[in-house]
C-alpha cells in the first residue's frame, strides 16, 4: 500500500494541480499544456530512453492530425473515432518509416526524420492540395457531433478528457520505464553489444520504441485537431521541428515529469513573450543556445535531487525525533 | 521527351545541383572532422542571400553583392565557432544538432528583424543566353556550374595539396593521432568550419538571383542538402558531389514530368539507397567515435 502511495504521489500532485489550475488559469492555457505534454512525452523517451533525437516528430504530429482531420471532414462526425482515426494513421506512418529508420546510425536518424518533417509539410501543402486543401487548410468545428459520457466537441469537457489522456499517457510511460523492455531501451542507449549478447535484438527494441513513441505523438495530433477544429500545413513546418526536443531538454531529458514542467514552462513563455515582442523565433533560438550551454539537465533535472535532498532531510529530522521520543 | 526541354532541364539541374553542393560540403567537412552536425550552415548560406540583396541595391553590383556575402558570412561562422562550437566539440553529436538548430532559428529571428518578412528580389548578373545545340540557355546557370566546379578543384587541390588540408584529411581519419603529432587541431577546426560556413555564404550569394530571398530560404532547403548529405554520405566529398549531381538532376528533370513529384522523388531516393547502404553512398562505416 505504502509502494503504491509512494509510486502514485507524485503524479497524482501534478494532475490534481493541473486540473485545479482549470479554476485558475484560463482554460485553452492549460489544455495547451495538456496536449503538449502529451506530444513532449513521445520525444522524451526517444530521446530519454532510446537515445535517438528526433527532430522530424511533426512529421508524426501531422499524421495524427491529418487522419483525424480526414475521418471529420469527409466521413463521419464522431470526434472518439475521428481521434482513433488519427492514431491508426500515425502508427501506419511509423510502421512505413519505422523499420527503415531505426537501423541507421543516430546522427543519420537525425537529418532523416527532419527530412522526413519536411516532406510531409511539402506533402501536405503541394502535392495533396486536392485533399488537403493546402495552406486554407480543413476546418470541422462545426460538423463535430456531441458524444454521450464525455462531449469532447465543448471546450471544457475536452479539458477533463484531455487530462485523463495524459494521465493514461503518462502511466504507460512510467509502465514502461519500470518494466523490463524499459531496461532493454536504456540498454540499447548505453550498450547496444551488450543487449545483444545477452539475447534481445536492438533492432525490435528500437522498433518497438519507435513506434511507441510515435503514435504517442499521432495521438497529441489527433488530440489537436479535435480541440482546434482545423488543421493546416503549418502543423508540420520546419519551424516547429525543434519544439518537443526544446520542451524535452527545457523539463529534463528522460525524466518522468520532465515533459509536464517542460510544456508549463514553454506554453507559459510563449504566452509571456509572443504578448511582448513579436520576433518568437529569435527568443526560441537563443534560449535553446542558452540552454544547450548552460546545463543540458533542464528544469526538473535541476529541481529532483534538491527536492529529494530536502524530503530525505526532513525524513532523517523526523526518524530523528522519533528516536529521541523513543528514549524519553 | 525532346531536346528543347532537356538541355535547359540538364542545366537547370546541374546548377541547382551545384548550390546543393556548395552547401553540402560544409555539412559534410565539419561532420568529417569534427563529427557536429551543423544544421547553421543554412543560416550562412540565408545571410549570403540577403547581403547579396542589400549591396547589389546599394552598389549596383551583384557580384560585389555576393563577395561582401561570402565575406559576412565567413565573419559569422567564425564568430559563432568561437562563441559556440567550441564548448560543444567534445559533447555527444546530437548536442551539436540541436545547438545549431537553436542558431538557426534565433538567426533567422535577427535577419527577420532586420530585413523584414517581406520576399525580395535579387537582380540576376547577366541576362545574356547562349545556344546550345539550338536552344537558348542563360549563362549565369553555367557560370554557377563553373564556380561549383571551381570550388570542387580548390577543395580538392586543399585537401592534396596544402598542410592545412592534409592535416584537415588525416584528422576526418583519426583526430587524436593528428593531434598527437603536434598539430593544434581547435585550430584545425575553426578553419574548417570557416571554410564551411564561407562556401554556404557563396551558395547563398549564388542562389540569390534564381529565387526570391526570405527569411525561411534556409528552411526550404534544408531537406534538400540534408537528401545530398545523406544519398552521398556524412563526411565524404565525393560522395557529396555524387549526390549533389543525382538530386539536381532528379529535381529538374523530375519537374519536367510532373511538378509536385519532383520535391518528393529525391526522398523516395533516398530511402531506396539507406534501405541498401545505411551510410549513404561513399559513407564509411567507421565513422563512429
Amino acid at each position: 500500500m505504502m509502494n503504491a502511495w509512494r509510486w502514485w504521489w507524485g503524479i497524482l500532485l501534478a494532475f490534481s494541480l493541473l486540473a485545479l489550475a482549470r479554476a485558475v488559469v484560463p482554460l485553452p492555457f492549460v489544455i495547451e499544456v495538456l496536449i503538449f505534454s502529451i506530444y513532449t512525452m513521445g520525444c522524451n523517451f526517444l530521446l530519454g530512453r532510446v537515445g535517438f533525437i528526433s527532430f522530424g516528430q511533426p512529421a508524426y504530429l501531422a499524421a495524427g492530425a491529418y487522419g483525424t482531420a480526414f475521418y471529420l471532414f469527409y466521413f463521419g462526425t464522431n470526434p472518439y473515432i475521428g481521434i482513433l482515426a488519427g492514431i491508426v494513421s500515425g502508427l501506419a506512418v511509423a510502421g512505413i518509416v519505422g523499420p527503415l529508420f531505426v537501423r541507421l546510425r543516430s546522427d543519420y536518424f537525425a537529418l532523416v526524420n527532419l527530412a522526413l518533417a519536411v516532406i510531409m509539410y511539402y506533402l501536405m501543402q503541394k502535392v495533396l492540395a486536392g485533399i488537403t486543401r493546402g495552406d486554407n487548410g480543413l476546418w470541422f468545428l462545426t460538423r463535430l457531433s456531441s458524444t454521450p459520457v464525455l462531449d469532447i466537441s465543448r471546450p471544457g469537457q475536452f479539458f477533463i478528457f484531455a487530462l485523463l489522456v495524459a494521465l493514461a499517457v503518462w502511466v504507460l510511460y512510467k509502465y514502461l520505464d519500470d518494466s523490463i523492455y524499459g531496461a532493454c531501451c536504456l540498454a540499447t542507449k548505453i550498450n547496444e553489444d551488450k543487449l545483444e549478447f545477452i539475447g534481445y535484438s536492438n533492432y525490435k527494441v528500437r522498433l518497438a520504441a519507435f513506434l511507441i513513441a510515435n503514435t504517442t505523438t499521432a495521438l497529441a495530433g489527433a488530440m489537436y485537431a479535435v480541440y482546434l477544429g482545423f488543421v493546416s500545413p503549418e502543423i508540420t513546418s520546419p519551424h516547429r521541428a525543434p519544439d518537443p526536443v526544446v520542451v524535452t531538454i527545457l523539463g529534463g531529458t528522460g525524466t518522468l515529469y520532465g515533459p509536464i514542467v517542460g510544456a508549463i514552462a514553454y506554453t507559459g513563455m510563449k504566452d509571456v513573450i509572443s504578448k511582448m515582442i513579436g520576433n518568437w523565433e529569435l527568443f526560441i533560438g537563443f534560449l535553446l543556445v542558452f540552454i544547450m550551454l548552460a546545463g543540458e539537465k533542464g528544469i526538473w533535472g535541476t529541481l529532483q535531487p534538491r527536492l529529494e535532498k530536502l524530503l530525505s532531510a526532513r525524513k532523517a529530522r523526523t526518524a530523528a525525533g522519533e528516536v529521541a521520543e523513543a528514549r524519553r | 521527351m525532346d531536346a528543347q526541354l532537356l538541355i535547359p532541364g540538364v542545366i537547370f539541374g546541374l546548377s541547382i545541383g551545384a548550390i546543393f553542393f556548395l552547401m553540402a560540403i560544409g555539412l559534410s567537412l565539419c561532420f568529417g572532422l569534427m563529427r557536429i552536425i551543423s544544421l547553421d550552415q543554412l543560416l550562412y548560406y540565408s545571410i549570403g542571400a540577403y547581403l547579396t540583396y542589400t549591396v547589389s541595391l546599394a552598389t549596383g553590383s551583384v557580384w560585389l553583392g555576393m563577395l561582401a556575402g561570402v565575406a559576412v558570412a565567413g565573419v559569422a561562422s567564425l564568430v559563432v565557432e568561437r562563441v559556440v562550437f567550441l564548448r560543444i566539440y567534445e559533447r555527444e553529436l546530437t548536442f551539436s544538432m540541436i545547438t545549431s538548430f537553436g542558431i538557426l532559428i534565433g538567426g533567422i529571428g535577427v535577419i527577420k528583424y532586420f530585413w523584414g518578412v517581406v520576399p525580395r528580389p535579387v537582380a540576376i548578373p547577366t541576362l545574356t543566353q547562349v545556344d546550345i545545340a539550338g536552344t537558348e540557355v542563360p549563362v549565369y546557370r553555367l557560370m554557377v556550374i563553373g564556380i561549383a566546379a571551381v570550388v570542387y578543384a580548390g577543395i580538392w587541390v586543399f585537401l592534396n595539396g596544402t598542410i592545412i588540408g592534409k592535416a584537415i584529411g588525416a584528422g576526418i581519419e583519426n583526430v587524436e593521432h593528428v593531434e598527437g603529432l603536434g598539430i593544434n587541431v581547435s585550430r584545425l577546426f575553426t578553419i574548417t568550419f570557416v571554410i564551411a560556413g564561407t562556401l554556404s555564404g557563396l551558395a547563398g550569394g549564388l542562389h540569390a538571383p534564381l529565387i526570391m530571398v526570405d527569411p525561411q530560404m534556409g528552411l526550404e532547403v534544408l531537406a534538400f542538402v540534408f537528401m545530398v548529405v545523406i544519398i552521398g554520405g556524412l563526411g565524404s566529398i565525393k560522395g557529396t558531389l555524387v549526390s549533389a549531381f543525382i538530386v539536381g538532376q532528379v529535381v529538374s528533370l523530375g519537374s519536367l514530368v510532373y511538378a509536385p513529384l519532383a520535391q518528393m522523388a529525391p526522398f523516395a531516393i533516398m530511402l531506396l539507397i539507406l534501405l541498401i547502404k545505411p551510410t549513404g553512398l561513399y559513407g564509411s562505416a567507421l565513422l563512429k567515435r
